[in-house]
């Protein structure tokens, strides 16, 4: 492969809120480039795991390099960088913008500015990116780009007069893009002939070749052969392979300054690579480690259980691997009187706590019990002590209790003004304090609500997009602890606590929870072959209860010879149904119940 | 094995004049031309496979077989003939539209001497609902016409569970059921299979707790009058218990003739062809599935726990040479103690309690046996 020097090289990431069309901008750009055949041509591209396509989003970043032959008659190397657009992965977002010069910016022209464009292009503005704006969608009936532009003039700031009109759709004027890439987006800066400095910028697990990692070359280069030295952690390696990627892995002996590319070093400890880390060469190492990431700290928690107990250390290992590119997911083990041994994993957020189980399940087929989500309280004692509770199962009794704080965000919703009450309606009923609304342009609104994040992280999302019908997007951030009048809500099954469905609540909802929860609990948890009651407790008073009424009768109307097979058949599927159950003392849950907690009451119910 | 040694014969007779709602057997609606072909068919097959065959039981069942014309049904029984020198007992399933005193006469002469009725329910609406074109005085009026003939050995399905139904139907049905008495009744809980017509329309199961009452209400009326409770979902009066199905229930091999008709022999379980026109090309042709030793066990705690009398420990042992307990030492040690099941010296058994929740005691000797 010809050398492009640096002059020519341009690295950037397309941001965007989520369904904007981010990945299909790439395809498009990986199609005009000719990187990919047509042949090989299949919708999100990009997006490699299952779950991105069927979900049509994008979880991971990735990385891939193209040839672009200008206007200009030159010849350019881009390295493009695809970013998820959901607030949980704000962190991913912020690891690729540091591996790049500039960002494309898609915005929707039927939807205009949502919450998460906001979020990420000041992302990008942090980090000193040239951004190009893009108005996506223009195809669409009730696209409105000049609106859109306005939107992006007034809210960001950003001059939108040259902002390409495109339909990644169709390919219509991508090539703007592209050329807009090539005017506008600076090379990269670094210098060749100093001492390596690479940021790590994502890693994954090669079961033949150990850990793979993604780097921006910043400074020198890097050849097959080098010794390196991850500057955090001292650990040093051979590099046995590099290159790049487009999309698929090209090896190449040496990857230059301003280059996005890969290396492999027979690298068996994934604790050795950590993302945010600058590699340099053993020899002649660089004197400082560029900057890393801010390190995100999960805001949601919850345990996760193998159903087989016999699965915890495979479940350990799952969780190895997934942290290794997956630098925001914590985890230490943790013991449940009812679920047995297992971890309690700390999430950026609901999304990204969904994606996690159902990623251990997939691609480490493990069949998991996840507890409901809580989020950390503090707990003041009333010997001036303060703990950090991020299970209710661990809150210390109300006597030692002095006070307990729990966190609030502020929560920015964009919507359109018909949606306001709804949505207005909504936050109060989660405990929302009206902090002001922004009218931002004909129609639309920034509504600014301070919330507990208790009460996010359950199905907030959810709710927002079916009282706006999917018109409200949500931005929010930490901003703090509050004092609040929280209480432990115990569930007893059969006259036994779980400790696994155990819930902090608010005191002037324990009634209307309590009940609430053992109803649906009464919903879940099949008919036993003994009667079971369901009582839902403060501090040992009961406050709600039903019976989940015997089992009476589980048998096969007809069994004769013709019909064995079949109904064992039949009889599997109980047996493999109760696999996805955990058997807590004498009563068999389902892994549904216990999140089933964090539901809201019938009359809430949609 | 050679074929002699099996102790019962099924012959399955794939056509119906209509079809009922709520059944996903093989089955198609009957064709005088196809019907033809398929005797010639089954009778290679006998010729194949039935050799030197002197079953106790003969059992034809559907499908309907009494949907087939006096000469076809005739010729049916003909090819039979050879194998009922030692039959005991010889059972054919009858539809309610059957009116027909030649074919009364011909199932007689042929020595049938057990007959099968599906009633259903005795609920002129139930029955529109289930797709059946009869009502409940054709089954006293067919029931009188056999016994005229001389087999007085009858048996009556009933279902129960159906949609809509109510107690009260449930109790008419079996008062109407008994006023023919019969010598042996079958009630099955309405199954909504995924291929019938109720599982195509989403018809819902009923209420668990409506079908728990409505099976424990059966049990008492029969009990009273005299019906012994020997199967989980049949009844005979004393001595009329079901050979046939009883050898099924004690896991003993059986050969299956016939589109449509299982087998077990040889540790192995086979169907025919998959459709009817295949069949008709090679009635020979065998589906075979080898059963492991682990699965047979299995099979023959399922089939055995669902008589009243449980697991003949001695038949295990013949079988294979151990006991349950020694196979599922936890499962039964558990079962017990909670009540579930009982052992005498020679039987294993369900208790009161542990009958009607047969499935879930079988789940967990699947989970010892890890099958």
């Amino acid at each position: 492969m010809e050398r492009i020097d640096q002059d020519h090289i341009r690295n950037f990431c397309i941001i965007a809120h989520i369904d904007h069309g981010k990945s299909t901008l790439a395809d498009r750009i990986l199609e005009l480039t000719e990187t990919v055949k047509e042949r090989d041509m299949k919708a999100q591209l990009l997006d490699e795991m299952d779950l991105e396509r069927e979900r049509g989003i994008t979880i991971k970043l990735n990385a891939v390099q193209l040839k672009y032959h200008a206007d200009n008659g030159e010849t350019y190397l881009f390295n493009l960088i695809d970013t998820p657009g959901h607030v949980d992965f704000t962190y991913e977002v912020s690891r690729s913008l540091a591996a790049c010069e500039g960002a494309v910016l898609v915005v929707d022209a039927t939807q205009g500015v949502q919450a998460q464009t906001l979020a990420n292009t000041y992302l990008a503005l942090d980090n000193d990116l040239e951004i190009i704006p893009v108005i996506n969608k223009v195809d669409m009936n009730n696209a409105m780009p000049e609106e859109a532009k306005k939107e992006i003039e007034n809210i960001i700031g950003l001059d939108c007069s040259d902002a390409p009109l495109i339909s990644a759709r169709t390919g219509m004027n991508v090539h703007e893009v592209l050329e807009q890439i090539v005017a506008k987006i600076p090379s990269p800066k670094g210098d060749p002939d100093k001492p390596l400095k690479a940021l790590v910028f994502d890693s994954f697990y090669d079961s033949y070749r150990g850990v793979i990692a993604l780097i921006r070359i910043q400074d020198g280069s890097l050849s097959v052969g080098d010794k390196i030295t991850f500057m955090a952690t001292g650990a040093q390696y051979l590099v046995t392979e590099a290159g790049i990627r487009n999309p698929k892995e090209v090896p190449m002996k040496t990857l230059q300054c301003g280059d996005v590319g890969w290396f492999a070093a027979s690298i068996k400890s994934i604790q050795d690579v950590r993302v945010g880390d600058t590699v340099t060469k053993a020899d002649n190492p660089a004197d400082t480690p560029l900057e890393g990431y801010r390190r995100m700290n999960p805001m949601v928690y919850c345990g996760l259980y193998p159903s087989d107990a016999a699965k915890y250390e495979d479940l350990h290992e799952a969780l190895d691997k997934l942290k290794l590119n997956d630098a925001s997911l914590q985890y230490e083990p943790e013991t449940s009187q009812a679920l047995g041994f297992g971890f309690r994993c700390g999430f950026l957020g609901l999304l990204h706590m969904d994606v996690i189980q159902e990623r251990l399940e997939r691609e480490y087929d493990l069949d998991l019990i996840c507890t409901a989500p809580s989020v950390i309280y503090h707990v003041y004692l009333t010997d001036g002590s303060m703990l950090e509770i991020d299970n209710p199962a661990k809150m210390p009794d109300a006597s030692k209790i002095d006070h307990i704080e729990e966190p609030y965000v502020k929560a920015e919703i964009m919507t359109n003004d018909a949606y306001i009450g709804a949505v207005m309606e909504l936050c109060q009923n989660k405990r929302g304090i009206y902090v002001g609304m922004d009218v931002i342009d004909t129609g639309r609104n920034i509504l600014t609500y301070e919330i507990p994040l208790s009460e996010i992280i359950y199905d907030f999302f959810d709710r927002l997009k079916s009282c706006s019908k999917g018109y409200a997007s949500l931005d929010y951030e930490l901003i703090g602890y509050r004092k609040e009048d929280l209480v432990r809500m115990d569930i007893l099954l059969n006259g036994e606590t779980v400790d696994a469905l155990s819930v902090i609540i608010h005191r002037s909802e324990a009634y209307q929870r309590g009940s609430g929860i053992t109803i649906r609990l009464k919903e879940l948890i099949p008919r036993q072959q003994f009667e079971i009651p369901v009582q839902a407790a403060i501090g040992g008073k009961v406050i709600a209860r039903t019976n989940i009424k015997s089992l009476r009768k589980n048998v096969l109307a007809k069994c004769y010879g013709g019909d064995i097979s079949r109904k064992r058949k039949l009889l599997e599927k109980q047996k493999e149904g109760k696999k996805r159950m955990k058997a807590v003392g004498s009563v068999v849950i389902p892994q549904e119940a216990f999140m089933s907690v964090l539901s809201m009451d019938d009359n809430d119910r949609k | 094995m050679t074929a002699n040694s099996i102790p019962s014969l099924y012959v399955h007779v794939p056509f119906c004049a209509s079809i009922c709602s709520y059944c996903d057997f093989s089955r198609q609606v009957y064709n005088a031309e196809t019907a033809d072909r398929w005797l010639d068919a089954m009778e290679r097959e006998l010729h194949a496979r039935a050799d030197g065959l002197k079953p106790e039981t003969i059992y034809i069942g559907g499908g309907t077989p009494s949907c087939l014309p006096l000469f076809q049904l005739d010729r049916l029984l003909t090819l039979l003939d050879p194998y009922t020198e030692e039959v005991k007992e010889y059972t054919v399933e009858c539809n309610p539209e059957l009116r027909d005193r030649r074919v009364i006469e011909c199932l007689a002469s042929h020595r049938v001497n057990r007959i099968s009725i599906g009633l259903q329910t005795a609920d002129p609406s139930l029955l529109k609902t289930c797709g059946r074109r009869h009502d409940a005085a054709d089954v006293k009026r067919l029931v009188d016409q056999f016994s005229a003939c001389g087999i007085s050995n009858i048996s009556l399905d009933l279902m129960y569970g159906l949609p809509e139904q109510t107690m009260e139907q449930l109790e008419q049905s079996i008062a109407f059921a008994l006023s023919c008495q019969p010598r042996h009744l079958s009630l099955y809980s309405l199954t909504i299979e995924p291929n019938s017509v109720f599982g195509k329309k989403g018809v819902q199961s009923c209420d668990a707790d409506l079908e728990a009452d409505m099976y424990e209400c059966i049990c008492s009326i029969l009990r009273e009058h005299g019906y012994l409770h020997y199967e989980i979902s049949n009844f005979a009066l004393p001595g009329y218990e079901s050979r046939h199905n009883t050898n099924t229930w004690e896991y003993r091999n059986f050969l299956g003739i016939g589109y449509g008709a299982w087998g077990m022999e040889d540790h192995c379980r086979y169907t025919h062809a998959d459709t009817l026109r295949n069949y008709l090309k090679d009635p020979l042709y065998r589906n075979v599935t080898e059963l492991t030793e682990q699965e047979r066990m299995f099979e023959a705690v399922m089939m055995g726990l669902r008589l009243r009398s449980g697991i003949s420990l001695q038949r295990f042992s013949e079988l294979f040479g151990t006991t349950p307990e020694t196979c599922y030492p936890n499962t039964v040690r558990t079962l017990r103690e909670r009540g579930l099941l009982a052992e005498t010296d020679d039987r294993l058994f369900c208790t009161e309690q542990g009958w009607p929740l047969l499935n879930s005691l079988l789940v967990e000797f699947m989970e010892e046996a890890q099958l």
